[in-house]
């Protein structure tokens, strides 16, 4: 079965087509969406409409959160203090504009979808908001994983793609309580995958393109998908809607300088 | 070498906490810090004692360090101090009639003095906390998996992580751990690291305060990272030592 696993579509529904028309061209028969369906680009609405028309299986992400509850996180909303005055901005024009029933359905998304021994989750399966890096501490990715008790864990939030094999982690340890003699343990980890979608409208890997992953059940052959699309059109949209021109701006560039993380792997306490 | 304490679960019982300073104070070792990772009040203990004897140690005790634990965190959301209001977590688990007794037990004046506690202390490359990183609920056992116990002190960025929730005196330490991963992204084929760790441990610290137990404490020296687990079994430790007269919000 070959699955089509996108992410971070934030608004941009010339990326999405994008992305889809090319999910077509190479027969997909599933796809699932990691959510953030919306924030930063100009059509919310529309991109929203569009993944409920096809019936896709989507998490929520951190920005279908706060849509739905408000910006009431504590300070790991975003990861610096310019990201948030810029995501502050976009997170209020969305809110204005955003259909009444387009936030009912983003309350209905959940926090995981599962599949076999594949597990979806927007950002870790500890919140939409931690980051898993690339070059995060492998023991702490292994962690993440065996948290699911899936053999793969598919996120994105990071908005750069990239596919992280754990190969047979081993551990071992002892263990000494009062009055007992030390008990030995060994532990040893099956291989285990972390697979990050990437985004398929405010990417960060360096160029504007669209990113998203398709992924083999049988083989676990993963193909890191890059999609050219017309993203001169959304950065119009976005300086024509009024949103913040940076966001055109990093757009075409597919980069976030302010989008650095200092505590990737923090938890929300809210 | 100097040699730190630490406590947690005090609970209110003002008696076990008073002969662990005893039984500090009888040690051959130098003492220099006391570190007492939460739960200082409890449901059915002396808890305004308690917060007086550890505000006003006696000359020439040490002054000691508190972070807040579980009940210190119940309180405080009573109070709509922190986290969600009315304490749900400490109804769930006690019942209401646990909500009216702390409430009625705790004067306004301990109630701030608990709002100004720490989560925690990080001294040298220790992590000192009631729970974990992750929660103050987080209960760290000896049966805690591995990759859990190897996520909350990679968390904690430590060496060694001492904590209380749990009440179990255990070292847990991790001998050697590695793993080989490889990384492949749209500009790089295949990248291929291997890591390994350095040893760890992860310290239950005990319970001083809980009913029916001999209190226990941990006595660590930073200079060799040697862990010891102490027992006090006094004759005066059973009872709460609440005396008659209790201050009142």
């Amino acid at each position: 079965m070959k699955l089509a696993v996108i992410s971070c579509i934030h608004g941009n529904y010339e990326a999405l087509n994008a992305v889809l028309s090319d999910i077509d061209d190479h027969q997909a028969d599933q796809i699932y969406c990691l959510g953030d369906l919306v924030g930063y680009g100009p059509h919310p609405n529309a991109v929203v409409e569009m993944i409920r028309s096809l019936d896709i299986p989507t998490c929520q992400g951190c920005w279908d959160e706060d849509i739905v509850e408000g910006l009431n996180a504590c300070e790991c909303s975003y990861p610096s203090q310019l990201a948030e005055q810029r995501g502050r901005q976009a997170h209020e024009w969305t809110n204005q504009v955003i259909h009444p029933e387009v936030r009912d359905y983003l309350a209905t998304l959940p926090l995981t979808l599962r599949q076999d021994n594949l597990c979806f989750v927007h950002g870790s399966p500890n919140s939409q908001h931690e980051y898993l890096l690339q070059d995060m501490d492998g023991f702490v990715a292994l962690e993440r994983v065996l948290a699911t008790e899936a053999d793969v864990l598919f996120c994105g939030h990071t908005h750069i793609p990239y596919v992280r094999q754990l190969n047979h982690g081993k551990l071992s340890v002892s263990i000494q309580q009062p009055g007992q003699s030390a008990q030995s343990q060994q532990f040893e980890a099956p291989l285990k995958s972390i697979i990050n979608a990437g985004s398929v409208g405010e990417p960060r890997h360096g160029r504007p393109n669209a990113t998203y992953v398709i992924y083999d059940t049988e083989t676990a052959a993963t193909t890191l998908r890059e999609v050219p699309y017309d993203y001169q059109k959304t950065c119009a949209d976005i300086i024509e809607k009024g949103l913040p021109p940076v966001f055109a701006w990093r757009l075409a560039q597919g980069l976030e300088f302010a989008e650095r993380a200092e505590d990737p792997e923090h938890v929300c306490q809210r | 070498m100097a040699h730190w304490a630490i406590l947690s679960g005090i609970e209110g019982n003002l008696a076990a906490y008073e002969a662990v300073l005893a039984d500090i104070k009888r040690l051959r070792q130098t003492v220099t810090e006391l570190f007492i990772l939460g739960d200082v009040i409890g449901l059915q203990g002396n808890n305004e004692g308690v917060v007086a004897r550890l505000r006003s140690p006696q000359p020439g005790e040490l002054i000691p360090q508190v972070c807040t634990g579980w009940w210190e965190e119940q309180a405080l959301s009573l109070y709509g101090l922190r986290g969600l209001p009315d304490a749900p977590e400490l109804r769930a688990s006690q019942g209401q009639g646990a909500v009216k007794h702390l409430w009625d037990d705790l004067s306004r004046e301990t109630v701030q003095w608990l709002n100004s506690l720490s989560f925690g202390f990080f001294e040298l490359d220790c992590l000192l906390i009631h729970g974990s990183t992750v929660s103050y609920d987080d209960a760290l056992t000896p049966e805690t998996p591995v990759m859990v116990m190897c996520d909350r002190i990679m968390r904690a960025n430590a060496n060694n992580l001492f904590c209380g929730r749990s009440g179990q005196t255990f070292e847990y330490h991790l001998r050697s751990g590695s793993i080989p991963s490889t990384v492949t992204t749209l500009d790089q084929a295949t990248d291929q690291e291997g890591q390994s760790l350095q040893p760890w441990q992860v310290v239950g610290v005990g319970c001083v305060g809980r009913p029916g137990q001999p209190p226990t404490y941990t006595l660590y020296n930073p200079g060799s990272n040697q862990v010891t687990f102490k027992t006090v079994t006094p004759a005066g430790v059973r009872g709460f030592g609440r005396s008659p007269a209790q201050p009142r919000r």
